[in-house]
């Protein structure tokens, strides 16, 4: 292989693992906030998402005898535009998302066994719903974005999909947005000082609890556009969830789980790194890179226990 | 998770050994009956939650004992499947001998994920273990391949025991029952001594333990590769009556099913993890027995596996802070036992909280370090 051409092929495969990078990015700085603000690792982050996706599926799809939700399925009308279902996924996965966290989290969050125990519940019983109301099969949603064989851009000979720049602008938009409400806003200014002091966030007469109740939304919505993005990249299935899961929580573990900054650029170097182990390394298939992901994980806490934070900070949480 | 210490906890009176050993011998009794009048289905069903309940005993040792949580004791059970069957098929070694393997691997696997989370909070070892839950069955498929790998053996009864060849699964039942009573007995011995004192003063006052050079992080490791081995052996023992082994056999939902009946039925003792065993084999046969695994919607939710098992997730989390329904009549009798000094307790708070606020305040000053600096400047 010529130079120019190992240069491309490893731009394409750079460009491959944005859509995926977008997904993870996303589930870990979902997992990190909730992690932040409440102490509870939620173990249902994936499949709440995965729960929203079908909702968007439902949304889009229209009455159909395969996608019902209730026996009267002209209850939803005639089928939605992809991201308004989308959409319409997003702000009923957030009420899910403060429900949980009002309903099932709050009342035990002083026991993290509980809360755990709690969290996986919800992940059992979304998964349980999920089989029994419209069955194990793979469904297809689609991309908002535009994805026949001419909607790209040809970049130093490797292929750039509209629909891979498409998820990763809007996931990166996102998030910025969020960022720029934890920084700019007096709710982010809240959300900061509950995630730093609880005590003192009460003190100063901030409500720490309607505060928890929209980051546990936040997080849900999160989770919810990165299943609607990244659906029509790998389909829709009950499972579809479990390896994002896995390479999110990974990527939260390079920020400490407390980052979400960190957490978000783990995203990315996890798919990059899953892309290219895959890609170069011969015995690795693309379903081996998960065992990867693992081993790396391993890897990092030897190496660093505190992921990128500096290391007092992740001590602290001792 | 707090169970409270008191002295009682490390003896027994004899009324209590009295109905133990009732209990024990209405459990040989029960066992007997079930080997020799059960239909070789229900023996190797049997046989197999048996096989579980030690690592169901795992797991009431890392959540009940070390406060910790382990969301892939599934797939520990599954490396110590896949370690007793090459161990067998590749190396040779006697079936009788090869759950030994089963043990070996789990151990080893368990203090592998324990070395690097437990230097960090405890939500780390939950996030690995589940990741190995993920990645284990996509592992054995890459190794093991798509089909089947059936074990190079059998277990034929000495002639002693005259149990008919054609009757293996009762004399595998005999096996699967022996290593399993005694594992769970040589546990307990450990837990009701010095162990699992310590084991239990890490879990609630790590600092004190400390403090008393119990030293916390090696005992938590230990801990971890022991929940890790019996799981393993639970694993090479399955392979006993099973006799095959694929990687659909331990998908991520075990674990979390495992988990799920391990918080539920835990309690300081592992004989919590017998029921636990039980549930997890009969549970599905029931089901099925019901037909209730094809039905859908709505009512087909309510009768499936994954809400039985959400529910139970979710009272226990609720009713029990997630200690356990056995926890709650041990709580009783704790309580009884140990007559609480009010107001030395509520000094202790009081302490407790002082000292939580000077720690936020020592957090604040390390944010601000210019804040230090003015006040120690001179004037």
């Amino acid at each position: 292989m010529t130079d120019s051409g190992g240069m491309s092929l490893f731009l394409q495969r750079t460009f491959d693992s944005l859509a995926n990078g977008s997904a993870y990015a996303a589930l870990a700085v979902a997992i990190s906030m909730v992690f932040r603000s409440t102490g509870v690792l939620n173990l249902a982050q994936g499949q709440l998402a995965m729960f929203s996706t079908y909702i968007a599926l439902v949304f889009a799809t229209g009455p159909s005898p395969y996608l019902k939700f209730s026996s009267n399925t002209d209850v939803l009308g005639a089928a939605w535009p992809i991201w308004a279902a989308i959409l319409g996924a997003i702000v009923i996965s957030m009420v899910i998302g403060a429900f949980t966290e009002r309903v099932i989290i709050r009342p035990i969050s002083a026991d993290p066994v509980a809360a755990v125990g709690a969290t996986l519940g919800l992940y059992l019983l979304l998964g349980a719903f999920v089989r029994k109301q419209w069955g194990g099969r793979t469904m297809f949603l689609g991309s908002p974005f535009p994805q026949t064989v001419d909607d790209r851009w040809d970049i130093g000979g490797a292929r750039l999909w509209h629909d891979t720049l498409g998820i990763t602008l809007t996931m990166i938009g996102v998030l910025g947005l969020l960022a720029v409400l934890q920084r700019r806003t007096k709710v982010g200014l809240a959300f900061r000082a509950v995630t730093s002091n609880r005590t003192g966030s009460v003190m100063v007469g901030i409500r720490v609890s309607r505060v928890l109740m929209l980051g546990w939304a936040l997080a849900a919505g999160i989770g919810a556009l990165a299943g609607g993005l990244i659906a029509g990249e790998i389909n829709v299935r009950p499972d579809m969830m479990g390896r994002l899961l896995i390479f999110g929580l990974a990527a939260a573990t390079l920020g400490g789980l407390r980052s979400p900054a960190l957490a978000f650029i783990g995203g990315y170097l996890f798919a990059f790194l899953e892309t290219m182990l895959g890609g170069y390394v011969s015995f690795i298939d693309s379903q081996v890179t998960l065992v990867w992901a693992l081993l790396v994980l391993i890897i990092i806490l030897f190496v660093r226990p505190s992921g990128l934070l500096p290391r007092g900070e992740a001590w602290q949480q001792r | 998770m707090a169970t409270t210490m008191n002295a009682k906890d490390s003896t027994t009176s004899t009324p209590t050994r009295i109905v133990w050993a009732v209990i024990s011998v209405a459990f040989a009794v029960l066992s007997l009956r079930v080997a020799f009048g059960a239909t070789p289905k229900i023996v190797t069903d049997f046989s197999n939650s048996i096989a579980l309940s030690l690592a169901f005993g795992g797991l009431v040792l890392l959540t009940h004992y070390l406060g910790l949580l382990s969301l892939g004791q599934g797939a520990l059970v599954g490396v110590g499947a896949y370690a007793a069957l090459h161990a067998v098929n590749d190396f040779g070694a006697p079936v009788v001998w090869m759950p030994l393997a089963g043990l070996l691997a789990g151990t080893l696997v368990g203090a592998v994920v324990a070395i690097p989370s437990l230097r960090l909070p405890k939500a780390y070892l939950a996030l690995l273990t589940l990741s190995l839950a993920v990645a284990y069955p996509i592992i054995l498929k890459q190794v093991d391949g798509n089909l089947p790998v059936t074990l190079h053996g059998a277990f034929v009864a000495p002639s002693w025991t005259g149990i008919a060849e054609k009757d293996e699964h009762i004399w595998e039942f005999f096996i699967v029952a022996g290593y399993a009573f005694v594992t769970l007995f040589l546990v307990q011995g450990l837990l009701r001594g010095p162990i699992g004192r310590a084991f239990i003063a890490s879990r609630d006052e790590p600092e004190a333990a400390r403090a008393f050079g119990v030293p916390v992080y090696r005992l938590r490791l230990y801990g971890v590769a022991l929940s890790g081995g019996m799981a393993g052996l639970a694993g090479g023992l399955l392979m006993i009556p099973t006799n095959f082994n694929d990687y659909t056999h331990y998908p991520e939902e075990l674990s979390i099913k495992m988990f799920a009946l391990a918080m539920a039925f835990g309690g300081s003792r592992l004989i919590s993890s017998v029921p636990a065993g039980l549930v997890l084999i009969f549970l599905p046969v029931w089901l099925i027995d019901r037909n209730w695994v094809v039905e859908y919607g709505w009512v087909g939710l309510f009768k499936s596996e994954g809400f039985i098992y959400a529910a139970l997730l979710l009272a226990t989390a609720y009713l029990t802070r997630g200690k356990g329904f056995m926890h709650l009549s041990e709580r009783r009798k704790s309580e009884t036992s140990v007559p609480v000094n009010r107001q030395a307790s509520a000094v202790a708070d009081k302490l407790v909280a002082i000292e939580d606020r000077l720690n936020q305040l020592e957090e604040l000053v390390d944010e601000r370090p210019d804040i230090r600096s003015r006040q120690e400047m001179p004037d």
